[in-house]
């Protein structure tokens, strides 16, 4: 994949290998998540705002599109809490390289894979656990009763929320016969019956228990026990402001667009296109269009399940970090057994 | 030391306020806690202090009504009313119909803007946005009607001994029909997102029982007796300004989501409290009498014979009592309210404990206290 990138990004054929990965995390995370957080800031204000019969914003630049950006700069120009104390801060930044270091395994099209082991749809997991364990130092490190609760209530929904979201994994790779990103992605289509999820009758199951374990792992709305304002005032966030909570927000929101980027990979057919239209641009030899369109249509996938999940969280009332435990392990894990024991006998009844 | 020893967990101490979006307002609620389940809890008020009642007594009859009005400001209505009731009484003033009249209009659109101001609050605890956005913008209705008859949206300032200050107009009276109509269609939508759905339902229902022994111990009245299954209602036991008149029922908790006298009962009761305050307004607005709204003229020298009354109103949160003494000055010689907010907050320490840390502020909000009339 590094002479893809080489050849993409022009470089001379004698570039050391570490030179474009790290060219090629920058650009990633410059052109691809950076604008992808504004984008979905903006459509997520404007979506909760329709849903509160209230406008949203709509005074910086066209409709308010520019609202994120002069959010981003407020934060950046604040002074920082003085509460805030060092071993919070180190572990901000533990969580945020964790989690930006899975830029490298993030699937973003056929051609610009840059990790594709035989594991590396495992590999993005480390930097939500990191997450996980870095939020609940941070909670631990504050001293208060509700750093304390923040942090025991992300513990708690951290391992409850992953054993599900892996066992999902393993029914998509099941069928794929791999758990590399281009094995999985190889065994969908752009047609939707071909997708993992609608091509036999469990993959929705493991689908909507992917996407839930999601939320719960990463504390998305109606499960963010952990840093509720309503009785913790912000549990384990409590003490960020500034840059810091910028960071924390910012690393918090590629956590949900790093799990939906995995869930379309995984269960909806990920950057497939027409078969026809890749094999025409690959005899003109203009690769750079098939990564162009393959990220367009990855994004657009995954926005529409961002999108998805923001209107589930604006409707549903904060579920109680029991509760929450609770859907995991009665609700949650048994369905995930029961997709992987039903992915297992469609793939060796197709197979065998 | 023993392993067991060194092991052992304490209980933890914390305390919530004065400032806390868990808390119904500036109040220290005091927490020990085992873990996430607490302990025990006990509460400390005063924050608010004003020093209303004396205030009331440094003032002219009509100025001191105005204080009257900043007992609860979110149901103002109801403090000048038990005051004027109270004054009335010991001066054997007779109030015309059509005054009455237009107290009970603005008493029950007074409970309908609490009320819903409950269910905002209500939502925002257990964090349902766009429950809080949509009660607060049908709220907005019913504050614009006391905007057009008073001029003020909270502090509105309207009673008068022997009446109103203002008489209404028929413009006002299409209104109040339009936003009834109009809050009869946002209660089924209500309903439809919100009241029964499963996971409100999960964090309200089977919280902070109330049973209706304690209930009656502890002097609680109101919605939150109601939904304790007691049935009282001064509305409905010693009617005032012309309640015998009107046909309405006094919903009583029934325990849909979980049981009787849980929070969801507590939040359910009020939805159809705001049903029967709608029943009311149509059958009061049908029958408003001609005639004057106000029959004596109250000046600053005014002053009553030496007495003593004690009134009681129904308001939204529950019995309030204003026991008030003439000396025969010009100004109330001793005022004494009994509000229905301290009898809910001697309910806390015994609602709260066993419960998790996530239901305070649910149990809390669903008493509905207001700190502003138990501090005074």
């Amino acid at each position: 994949m590094i002479t893809a990138w080489q050849s993409i990004l022009n470089l001379p054929e004698h570039t050391p290998h570490a030179v474009v990965m790290i060219l090629v995390l920058i650009i990633s995370y410059l052109f691809v998540v950076l604008p992808c957080s504004l984008i979905m800031a903006f459509m997520e204000r404007k979506l909760s705002a329709d849903l509160q019969a209230r406008v949203g914003p709509n005074r910086s630049g066209p409709a308010g599109f520019f609202q994120p950006v002069s959010d981003a700069l407020k934060l950046m120009q604040k002074v920082d809490s003085p509460s805030s104390n060092r071993a919070e801060a180190i572990w901000l930044g533990i969580a945020g390289m964790a989690l930006y270091s899975t830029v490298a395994v993030l699937p973003l099209g056929s051609l610009i894979l840059l990790v594709d082991t035989d594991m590396s749809v495992f590999l993005p997991f480390w930097g939500v656990i990191v997450l996980t364990f870095a939020t609940l130092m941070m909670g631990l490190t504050q001293d208060t009763v509700s750093g304390w609760l923040g942090g025991l209530r992300t513990s708690l929904r951290g391992m409850a929320g992953v054993f599900p979201a892996l066992i999902a994994v393993l029914c998509a790779g099941l069928p794929a016969g791999g758990f590399s990103w281009s094995h999985i992605a190889a065994a969908q289509s752009a047609a939707p019956y071909h997708w993992t999820a609608f091509n036999n009758p469990f993959g929705a199951i493991s689908l909507i228990v992917f996407l839930m374990s999601g939320m719960i792992v990463l504390g998305v709305a109606p499960l963010d026990g952990a840093i509720s304002f309503s009785e913790l005032r912000g549990g384990t966030a409590a003490h960020l402001s500034g840059p810091k909570l910028g960071m924390f927000r910012l690393s918090r929101f590629y956590g949900m667009f790093l799990w939906c980027v995995m869930a379309v990979v995984l269960f909806l057919g990920g950057w497939s296109i027409p078969e026809g239209l890749t094999e025409a641009l690959r005899d003109s030899n203009s690769f750079g269009v098939i990564v162009l369109i393959e990220l367009f249509v990855l994004l657009i996938k995954t926005f529409a399940v961002m999108l998805l999940i923001v209107m589930f969280s604006q409707v549903t009332p904060r579920m109680r970090v029991d509760q929450v435990t609770d859907l995991n392990w009665k609700v949650l894990s048994p369905f995930s057994l029961i997709s992987l024991v039903g992915f297992a006998f469609w793939t060796a009844w197709l197979h065998g | 030391m023993s392993l067991r020893e060194y092991l052992a967990t304490d209980f933890t101490n914390w305390s919530l306020g004065p400032y806390h979006p868990a808390l119904p307002g500036p109040m220290m609620l005091r927490l020990q806690l085992d873990g996430e389940i607490i302990v025990s809890g006990e509460t400390e008020a005063g924050f608010l202090h004003r020093g209303l009642e004396k205030a009331l007594e440094r003032h002219s009859w009509q100025s001191s009504l105005t204080y009257a009005d900043r007992l609860d400001p979110e149901s103002a209505i109801f403090g000048e009313l038990a005051v004027c009731l109270a004054a009335e009484e010991i001066a054997g003033i007779d109030v015309p119909r059509r005054a009455q009249n237009i107290r009970v209009i603005l008493s029950e659109l007074t409970r309908i803007s609490s009320h819903l101001g409950f269910l905002a609050r209500m939502a925002k605890a257990v964090g349902s946005t766009p429950m809080f956005h949509y009660v607060l913008r049908d709220r907005e209705r019913v504050l614009d009607l006391f905007e057009l008859l008073t001029g003020a949206r909270f502090s509105i300032n309207f009673l008068r001994l022997g009446g109103v200050s203002a008489d209404v107009t028929e413009g006002f009276i299409e209104r109040v029909i339009d936003v009834c109509e109009l809050i009869r269609i946002r209660l089924k939508e209500y309903n439809d997102l919100f009241s029964f759905n499963h996971a409100f339902l999960k964090r309200s229902s089977w919280i902070g029982v109330l049973s209706s022994e304690r209930a009656r111990a502890l002097g609680v009245t109101g919605p939150n007796a109601r939904a304790a299954g007691l049935s009282l209602d001064v509305r409905k036991s010693a009617p005032y300004s012309g309640y015998e008149l009107i046909d309405f029922e006094i919903p009583v908790g029934r325990g849909e989501g979980g049981t009787i006298g849980d929070a969801h009962d507590r939040f359910v009761l009020r939805l159809r409290e705001i049903t029967q305050s709608l029943e009311i307004l149509k059958q009061s607005v049908d029958s408003i009498p001609a005639g004057q709204f106000q029959s004596v003229k109250i000046s600053r020298e005014f002053t009553i014979a030496p007495g003593e009354a004690y009134s009681r109103v129904e308001s939204p949160r529950g019995t309030l009592g204003c026991h008030l003494v003439s000396d025969g000055g010009t100004r109330p010689a001793r005022v004494q309210f009994k509000t229905p907010s301290t009898g809910h907050m001697l309910t806390i320490p015994e609602l709260v404990i066993g419960t998790r840390v996530e239901d305070i502020s649910v149990i809390l909000l669903s008493l509905d206290i207001s700190l502003a009339e138990f501090d005074r």
